[in-house]
């Protein structure tokens, strides 16, 4: 014998159905979270490199880290990310400060070199990740017009914890913590630029 | 009475030591204060934190000599500006390069197109040119030779085009940075291959200057090579990542060079990679331009420093201030972030055993308003 269906049961199997469906839509955005769909990074034309994500990230050591675009890079001598220019010049003329506190940028001679003549040599610059705390300095100096603007930060996923809403981009002055896609590599051509040599 | 709840002895006792030590510790950051500040405005006080020692005042145009800044031999103000917002003629995207044609005009290219003023600022006439074009030149009769990524590309005073020829490898393409002609001559720097290339009017190539040493050629961090050439044929050409000034002959040996890297001399160039762009005056001296401290600077052909025409005239964000020079010695300078070309013309002449004091007569300080622009 069929129970027939009282309007108190049919209100209390919507209100199940409907519990269903919202536990499943939340597991589906949490899921697609987790899954890695979308992740944070810095947008380099928006960056200023003003140190928040040194002192933001909820890692004692900072997810976010230098890094070098070799296809920019100038190669220079006297690279103004490396060399505080701005510091006496030893016997050879070359600035006796360095920019990075952490001494996380290293130099080395490209090719065969010169050893009388440091200004008769290419130098390539590459960031120690584990010295590198993100403080975004040699960013600032490479910026044009002193450099070519090859430095640029990064948020590393391999350090990333992935929280909710990343703390860097809640103290971010620019707003230039964005959401891109997996592997989440940061932009490197603004849309708006103009194609340079 | 005691507070409720407050034991009677811890109560005296804090509130003897607030009475004790508040007023000392308040005297104490007082007189912190009082030195820190005397200390900071002190004018020969040394910095307190460690690190490399600094040069004084990096970016000032002429500190290191004590003396002032109009102390130079030649005194520049501006004679003409082209281009400036609300002008009729403004450059609304795009300036790359200025250079002097017949009768002293002034050519500009920007936005696709070749602009042509009159020496005094009128504008005369304009043509499109090819897209993608960075640099030109004019020749005495008017032609005028604009340069493109693997391609020359010639057109008549009217700015009909008139012919063209590849420049570079197939697999290489030239990336022209500047172009000067010399007699049937076509020179044309190569950012890419780091020399400048010779060709003949048909675009052959004849050869090239600049190749030497280790590091192969000009070394060019900023990928910018800027030169000029003389009447006699001599090559000017700057070396950006040496920071020199550098003199060739046209079968490519080098016969000359001045130029050192410094942020405090004036006379030195600064940052990674300068001088970004040259020009010659008619009697020879070298005129330069540089980016990071965004300035002119005009050298004897040996190297000595006679003038500079300072920041304060050009965007500091210029990465290049196109440079061209008329028959009677009036820079041309094009600041590419305002989109403007100022024309410098000289002065006066001051001998260094003169400089300017304050003690100067009124005629004098009206001058050195003039001059202040500089």
């Amino acid at each position: 014998m069929s129970e027939k269906s009282t309007r108190r049961k049919f209100i209390d199997r919507s209100a199940r159905i409907a519990g269903f469906v919202g536990i499943g839509a939340t597991a589906g955005v949490l899921a697609r979270r987790v899954s890695g769909d979308h992740v944070y990074q810095v947008d380099p034309f928006k960056c200023t490199a003003c140190d928040k994500c040194r002192t933001s990230c909820v890692l004692s050591f900072s997810a976010v880290k230098a890094v070098n675009d070799f296809e920019k890079c100038g190669y220079c001598m006297l690279c103004p990310a490396y060399f505080d220019v701005t510091s006496f010049p030893d016997e050879k003329g070359i600035p006796s400060g360095k920019v990075c506190p952490q001494d996380a940028l290293k130099r080395r001679v490209v090719g065969k070199e010169d050893p009388d003549d440091p200004n008769n040599n290419y130098y390539e610059y590459v960031i120690d990740e584990e010295r590198c705390d993100g403080c975004g300095k040699c960013v600032k100096a490479c910026k044009p017009p002193a450099g070519n603007g090859s430095l640029r930060l990064e948020i590393r996923y391999a350090r990333c914890v992935e929280c909710n809403e990343c703390a860097i981009k809640v103290a971010c002055p620019d707003q230039a913590i964005i959401r891109v896609k997996t592997p989440g590599m940061a932009p490197t051509e603004s849309p708006d630029e103009t194609k340079v040599l | 009475m005691e507070p409720p709840g407050k034991n009677a002895d811890t109560y005296t006792v804090r509130d003897r030591f607030r009475k004790s030590w508040l007023p000392i510790a308040a005297a104490v950051g007082a007189f912190a204060g009082f030195v820190s500040a005397a200390f900071q405005l002190r004018p020969d006080a040394k910095p307190v934190s460690g690190g490399a020692p600094r040069a004084a005042e990096p970016f000032a145009p002429q500190q290191s000599s004590g003396q002032p800044t109009l102390d130079y031999e030649l005194q520049y103000s501006k004679s003409v500006v082209i281009g400036p917002p609300g002008s009729a003629h403004q450059f609304q995207r795009s300036l790359l390069g200025v250079a002097v044609g017949p009768k002293d005009e002034i050519y500009v290219l920007g936005e696709d197109e070749i602009k042509v003023f009159d020496s005094g600022g009128g504008f005369l006439r304009s043509w499109k040119v090819l897209q993608g074009a960075y640099c030109f030149t004019v020749t005495a009769d008017g032609r005028v030779y604009v340069g493109a990524l693997g391609k020359i590309e010639i057109y008549n005073r009217v700015g009909i085009w008139s012919g063209g020829f590849p420049a570079g490898e197939a697999d290489k393409p030239a990336a022209i940075t500047a172009l000067k002609i010399f007699r049937n001559e076509v020179l044309a720097a190569d950012a890419d291959a780091r020399y400048i290339r010779r060709f003949d009017q048909n675009g052959r190539q004849l050869g090239v200057i600049g190749i030497r040493n280790n590091t192969g050629n000009f070394m060019l961090p900023n990928r910018w090579l800027d030169f000029d050439i003389d009447s006699n044929g001599l090559v000017t050409a700057t070396d950006t990542g040496r920071h020199l000034v550098t003199a060739w002959a046209l079968d490519g040996s080098p016969v000359s060079s001045f130029g050192k890297f410094g942020m405090t001399d004036p006379a030195h160039f600064v940052g990674c990679c300068n001088p970004v762009n040259l020009a010659l005056t008619p009697d020879g001296k070298v005129v330069t331009a540089e980016k990071m401290v965004a300035r002119v600077k005009v050298y004897e052909p040996g190297g000595r420093l006679m003038a500079v025409i300072g920041p304060e005239n050009f965007d500091p964000a210029c990465t290049h201030i196109y440079l061209a020079v008329d028959s009677t010695g009036r820079i041309l300078a094009a600041d590419p972030v305002r989109r403007t070309i100022t024309g410098f013309s000289q002065a006066n002449k001051v001998g260094r055993s003169q400089p300017l004091t304050s003690e100067a007569s009124p005629m004098d300080s009206q001058k050195r308003e003039e001059f202040n622009i500089l």
